[in-house]
C-alpha cells in the first residue's frame, strides 16, 4: 500500500522533500553552519585553481569566456521565452504549442550546460568577491531550483499528453514561473557584474 | 488529470512546485522594492518617481 502510494506519486513526493530539506536548512542553522567552511574553497579557486589563475591573469580570456556566458544566457532566455509566451497564447498562435515545447528544449539544455560550464570559470576569476555576495548565492539556489524544475517538473508534464489535456491554469502557472526563474537568474547575474 | 479523473502526480508536483518557487520569487522581488524605496525615502525624505530637484 505504502509502497504503491510512493511510486505513483514520487514527483510529487520528491517536490515535498526538497521543500521540507530547504525549510530544515534554514530552521536548523545549517547555511550559517557551512558557509564560513566555504571561504578557503573559494580563496584556492580564486587563487590557486588554474581556472581562477587563468580568469584573473589574461583579461581577454576572461571577457571571451564571459561574452560566451552571455551568448548562452541570451539562447536560454529565447528559448523560454519562446516556449512560455507560447504557453501563455501570447506568440506564434500558428504553432501547436506542443512542438514549440519539444522543439526548443534540445536547446535550453544545450544553453544551460554552456552558461553552467562558462560561468564557473567567470565565478573562479572572482571567487573571493562572489563568496560575501548575498546576490550570487540567491542566484546559484535559483539556477538549481529552476533547472530542477524545468527538467524534472515543467518539460516531463507538458510531454507527457496533448496540451488541451492539461488544465490551462496548470500550464499558465508553469509558463509564468518558468518566466521569473529565469528572469531572475539573469537579473541577478547583473546585479553581480553591478557590485 | 489522467484517464481516471484522478489529478496525477506530474499535475501535482507541478503545481504544487510552481506555487512554492513562484511564491518565493515573488517574495524576494517585493522585498527588494520595498528595500529599495526605503533607501529612497531616506535619502530624500520621501520617495517619488522623479527625484531630480529641478523636476516639480
Amino acid at each position: 500500500m505504502l509502497g504503491s502510494i510512493l511510486s505513483q506519486y514520487a514527483r510529487s513526493l520528491a517536490v515535498f522533500a526538497a521543500f521540507l530539506l530547504m525549510v530544515l536548512v534554514e530552521s536548523l542553522g545549517i547555511r550559517e553552519a557551512i558557509y564560513p567552511g566555504l571561504e578557503s574553497f573559494f580563496n584556492w579557486m580564486n587563487q590557486s585553481s588554474w581556472l581562477g589563475v587563468i580568469g584573473t591573469t589574461y583579461g581577454s580570456v576572461y571577457a571571451t569566456v564571459e561574452a560566451l556566458h552571455l551568448l548562452s544566457m541570451a539562447v536560454l532566455g529565447g528559448t523560454v521565452l519562446a516556449t512560455d509566451l507560447r504557453l501563455l497564447g501570447i506568440i506564434c498562435k500558428d504553432v501547436p504549442s506542443e512542438t514549440l515545447v519539444t522543439g526548443t528544449h534540445k536547446c535550453f539544455r544545450w544553453a544551460l550546460l554552456m552558461a553552467i560550464l562558462t560561468g564557473i570559470f567567470c565565478a573562479a576569476g572572482v571567487a573571493n568577491k562572489v563568496y560575501f555576495m548575498e546576490v550570487f548565492w540567491i542566484k546559484m539556489l535559483v539556477l538549481i531550483t529552476g533547472s530542477c524544475f524545468m527538467l524534472f517538473i515543467k518539460q516531463p508534464l507538458l510531454t507527457s499528453r496533448p496540451h488541451a489535456q492539461i488544465n490551462p491554469w496548470t500550464i499558465r502557472l508553469l509558463a509564468v514561473t518558468s518566466m521569473l526563474i529565469w528572469f531572475t537568474v539573469a537579473a541577478t547575474g547583473r546585479w553581480i557584474g553591478f557590485s | 488529470m489522467n484517464e481516471n479523473g484522478k489529478v496525477d502526480d506530474k499535475t501535482i508536483a507541478a503545481l504544487s512546485s510552481g506555487a512554492i518557487i513562484l511564491g518565493g520569487l515573488l517574495y524576494y522581488w517585493l522585498g527588494e522594492g520595498q528595500s529599495a524605496v526605503e533607501l529612497l525615502e531616506l535619502a530624500y525624505g520621501s520617495f517619488k518617481f522623479f527625484n531630480n530637484p529641478l523636476v516639480f
